[in-house]
């Protein structure tokens, strides 16, 4: 229930007074925060509060928002991920990043998972092959589309298809992986399939989950981080900010009270 | 509170709107006749060239028509063999194809994936401005500049050759190209960009491997409309290619001269005499041009279709994407480049330079299988720039050619007086207000009926058999050459329906040749307008047509508008369909009525620059003329567009 619990585990990324603009508007205050190491961590809060915009500074996508700016640190495993000549190409690499709304490329199935190990280069049929199948495992798919992997993956249901993006984000095998409102498009079957594979990937992987909804932040998360109007409100394990918050304004959005 | 507890139990009636049913209907018809005009058109274009194609090819028999190697209408005994002019057409073709498709693509990934805003903000009324120079003044420039710079630099006896009509048609052939695909880049999906960014994709692995194929079939449609451009393309080649109706020897000396389809129509339409065999000979010459154009549409549009089922469908595999993806991998762009450097070094300073180039290449070209992805991002991403850059000199050159020599040429006298001395002296008033009347005339006849049009097919359609009638007659007149218009005029409005040579006949001519441009634009931008604003419309209780006259139309404003633009540019441009149907080359006074001829300033220009000799300054202003007419058309029409992009923009 205190920070000495994150440092045992060691944290893979780790925020400093991080300051963000959108243009004029700014959308990130001062947070600072350290993500522990194969946990799940959930960001929750109301809309606009900057948790999405938190979660994409970690891989640097607010790179591609134009008038986007950011001050402070962000360090990924101890490297200033902002630093001149930092090779951000390899930072999305190892961390990766699972999408509110499924986007699979309008490929096949078998090419959306292995678009990832063929870019970084790997050619060899085998080992795609295998990557392939073991991605889709993970990602609790395999069993549904084994037989058709050639077909387009848009023909997938919603929540297949985000089930693909999880294992095309598997296939390259992170270090971390950034889910953004990963269930807000789906039904509640297809949500519990996700919920599942979030609590079967922290043996292996450092998840970062933004949820609107705070049941599923209390289901399927480690360490709760609340935000409001851009500024870490409280974060900690998920059990005392969920039953003794140290914040009011926390209490009062977790207890439905809010405004 | 009892205020509050009334205002629950009953909310305040609304009005019903009253009796839409019949409105809806009519509605629902007028837009169908509009589609249906498209049909209807194509027929009787079809029907025309035919019945007058007919007894030349019954004459000479359709094998020894299309495969004779002689063509010589005028010769006693005449013959009329059309081989040396398919070869003409075939090669000037695929030789604009060569320069323009790595180029305008080039141009269009690097404007849609990299340029900074502001760059964006400069290249692309750039690139509209190429677009907007009439094909006529294409035709002069390369005359006097072009031609003159060939034969002097690779020191021949003329540069009217397929190489001059190969750089004219491919320079005018880019905006299409580029225009079109770069918005089909700019099409895809955001999120499809970020999920291959996050996967740890460079960004030119991303562009090669998801953006551009998923905009393939957009880019597909931009090289073959380029290509069609190219085929049907008549003024500019004219005059260009030296017309000797010969097959090079061998085939690839791109230095002969050559005659095409189109330039045999536009040189022996306006002499023959109506009637004559020569006459039914030219009509079956536009018959095979438009079997050739037709073969090319269908084709693509098979491609097309097809590409569209792999991209949305349930079970096709994305072969066709993943061809894309490895052809489009820096090595091929590289070779390609070194290609295009060594066919004009060889062609400028001889061989060995060339087999020089050719082999530097080839080292390069194994190296870029050692180059990391950074590398060959960084290789791709200069070779863009440099298909930008020449894509903005191109444009310099003609801009300041003909700005520089044809602004000494403007004077009142030479905007507001009438031509003397055969246009040497005297001034060009009646031919911009010709043109100005028959853009009027055109515009105002297709845009109504063309966006009626693309509402029956976008709002409307119930995928059937008649709608798929309508479509593929949108892209039959889309892909029809411009002189093929202009017989179609000549033979059915001025003769047929006795119109005469007249201004009316002219702009029904022009108005039929931009429907399809019109239709089209106004589809897609009717398809762009997102389908939860329509839902949202119908879900508070809007009619259909409330929902389209009130959320999507102007929503798509922008859109339509655009495509207007590029119709207007282009009619107030176009030589070909006016040539016979209702330009004369000098006129005293303005036309009292549409039923009379009307001067036109690019038929004006065609005339000068072939057969006035000495009329040098006249030539430039009256071109200069031209292309500012086109570009303050294109001026007003731009600011319109941009007026209702930041308005009505989501």
């Amino acid at each position: 229930m205190t920070p000495s619990d994150s440092d045992s585990t060691g944290a893979v990324l780790e925020t400093d007074g991080l300051d963000l603009w959108y243009g004029s508007q700014q959308a990130l205050r001062s947070v600072t925060f350290a993500v522990p190491a194969l946990q799940v961590t959930a960001l929750i809060g109301p809309s606009g509060c900057g948790k999405s915009t938190l979660l994409r500074c970690f891989n640097r996508m607010n790179d591609l928002v134009e008038g986007c700016r950011v001050e402070g640190r962000i360090e990924y495993r101890g490297d200033e991920i902002h630093r001149p000549g930092f090779d951000v190409v390899d930072l999305r690499r190892r961390i990766g990043m699972v999408f509110q709304k499924p986007n699979p490329f309008p490929m096949s199935i078998y090419d959306n998972v292995a678009y990832g190990p063929r870019v970084h280069g790997e050619t060899d049929r085998d080992r795609l092959n295998e990557c392939v199948e073991r991605s889709l495992r993970q990602a609790a798919l395999w069993d549904e589309v084994q037989d058709r992997l050639g077909d387009s993956a848009l023909g997938l249901s919603g929540g297949q298809q985000q089930r693909l993006c999880i294992a095309r984000t598997l296939a390259v095998e992170p270090d971390v992986i950034l889910m953004d409102e990963p269930c807000s498009a789906l039904d509640p079957i297809a949500t519990a399939k996700i919920e599942d594979l979030i609590d079967a990937l922290k043996q292996r992987y450092t998840v970062i989950i933004v949820t609107h909804n705070m049941q599923q932040a209390a289901r399927v998360s480690d360490w709760t981080g609340f935000m409001y109007l851009g500024r870490l409100v409280e974060f900690g394990r998920t059990s005392q900010v969920f039953e003794a918050p140290h914040e009011e304004l926390t209490e009062r959005y977790i207890t439905g009270r809010f405004g | 509170m009892p205020t509050t507890v009334t205002s629950v139990t009953s909310p305040p009636h609304l009005p019903r709107a009253h009796a839409p049913a019949r409105r809806e209907q009519a509605f629902s018809f007028l837009w169908f006749a509009c589609a249906l005009m498209a049909v209807v058109t194509v027929g009787f274009i079809l029907a025309s060239l035919v019945i007058e194609g007919l007894p030349a090819f019954n004459d000479t028999g359709v094998l020894r028509f299309v495969l004779g190697d002689t063509w010589n209408p005028t010769f006693d005994p005449p013959s009329y063999g059309i081989l040396p002019l398919l070869a003409g057409t075939l090669l000037v073709t695929l030789g604009a194809m060569a320069i323009s498709v790595p180029l305008s693509l080039g141009a269009a990934i690097y404007l849609a994936e990299l340029a900074p805003a502001r760059v964006r903000e400069v290249v692309r009324p750039a690139v509209e401005l190429l677009a907007g120079i009439p094909s006529v003044v294409y035709g002069f420039f390369g005359l006097v500049v072009l031609v003159e710079w060939l034969r002097v630099t690779l020191s021949v006896p003329s540069g009217e050759s397929v190489l001059a009509g190969s750089i004219l048609l491919g320079i005018m052939s880019l905006p299409t190209i580029l225009s079109v695909s770069e918005d089909a880049l700019f099409a895809v999906g955001r999120d499809l960009r970020e999920g291959s960014l996050a996967l740890g994709a460079t960004r030119w692995q991303t562009i090669s491997q998801v953006v551009v194929p998923a905009a393939l079939p957009g880019i597909s449609a931009a090289v073959i409309l380029g290509m069609g451009r190219a085929i049907g393309e008549t003024m500019a080649v004219l005059m260009v290619t030296g017309n000797a109706a010969v097959i090079p020897e061998p085939l690839f000396n791109i230095l002969s001269p050559v005659r095409t389809l189109t330039g045999t129509l536009g040189i022996e339409m306006g002499e023959v005499a109506i009637g004559s065999p020569h006459y039914h000979a030219l009509f079956a010459v536009a018959t095979v041009l438009l079997a050739v154009t037709l073969v090319v549409n269908l084709g693509a549009t098979a491609l097309l279709s097809r590409l569209n089922a792999a991209a949305a469908g349930r079970s096709m595999s994305s072969t066709p994407g993943r061809l894309v993806a490895s052809l489009f991998s820096t090595r091929v762009l590289l070779g390609l480049a070194a290609g295009i450097v060594a066919l004009v070094a060889g062609s400028t300073w001889g061989l060995i330079p060339a087999l020089g180039v050719l082999s530097v290449s080839a080292v390069l070209s194994v190296a870029t299988g050692r180059l990391s992805r950074r590398q060959s991002e960084a290789i791709a991403f200069a070779l863009f720039r440099v298909a930008v850059v020449v894509v903005l000199l191109a444009l310099a050159l003609i801009l300041f050619d003909i700005v520089s020599k044809g602004l000494p040429a403007i004077s009142w006298e030479f905007l507001a007086g009438t031509p003397k001395d055969l246009g040497r002296g005297g001034g060009i008033f009646p031919a911009i207000f010709g043109t100005l009347c028959l853009v009027a005339g055109s515009i105002a006849f297709a845009l109504p009926i063309g966006v009626g049009a693309a509402i029956h097919l976008v709002e409307y359609r119930s995928e059937g058999r008649v709608t798929r009638a309508i479509r593929s007659g949108v892209d039959l007149l889309n892909g029809t050459p411009s002189i093929v218009f202009g017989l179609f005029g000549f033979s059915f409005l001025v003769l047929h329906l006795n119109l005469g040579v007249s201004m009316l006949a002219g702009q029904l001519t022009l108005g039929l040749m931009v429907l399809p441009t019109i239709i089209r634009t106004a589809e897609e931008a009717l398809r762009n307008v997102p389908q939860s604003l329509r839902e949202g419309s119908l879900a508070l209780g809007a009619t259909r047509w409330q929902t389209i006259s009130r959320v999507v139309l102007p929503t798509a404003a922008a859109g339509i508008v655009t495509g207007t633009i590029l119709s207007i540019g282009r009619a107030a441009g176009e030589t070909a369909p006016i040539l016979f149907t209702a330009v004369v080359f000098s006129q005293r006074q303005l036309p009292g009525s549409l039923f009379e001829p009307v001067m036109a300033l690019p038929y004006h220009l065609f005339v000068l620059s072939t057969t006035v000799p000495g009329s040098d300054l006249n030539r430039y202003g009256t071109a200069l003329v031209l292309i500012l007419v086109v570009c303050g058309i294109y001026a007003v029409a731009i600011a319109v567009r941009n007026r209702f992009s930041t308005t009505m923009r989501l």
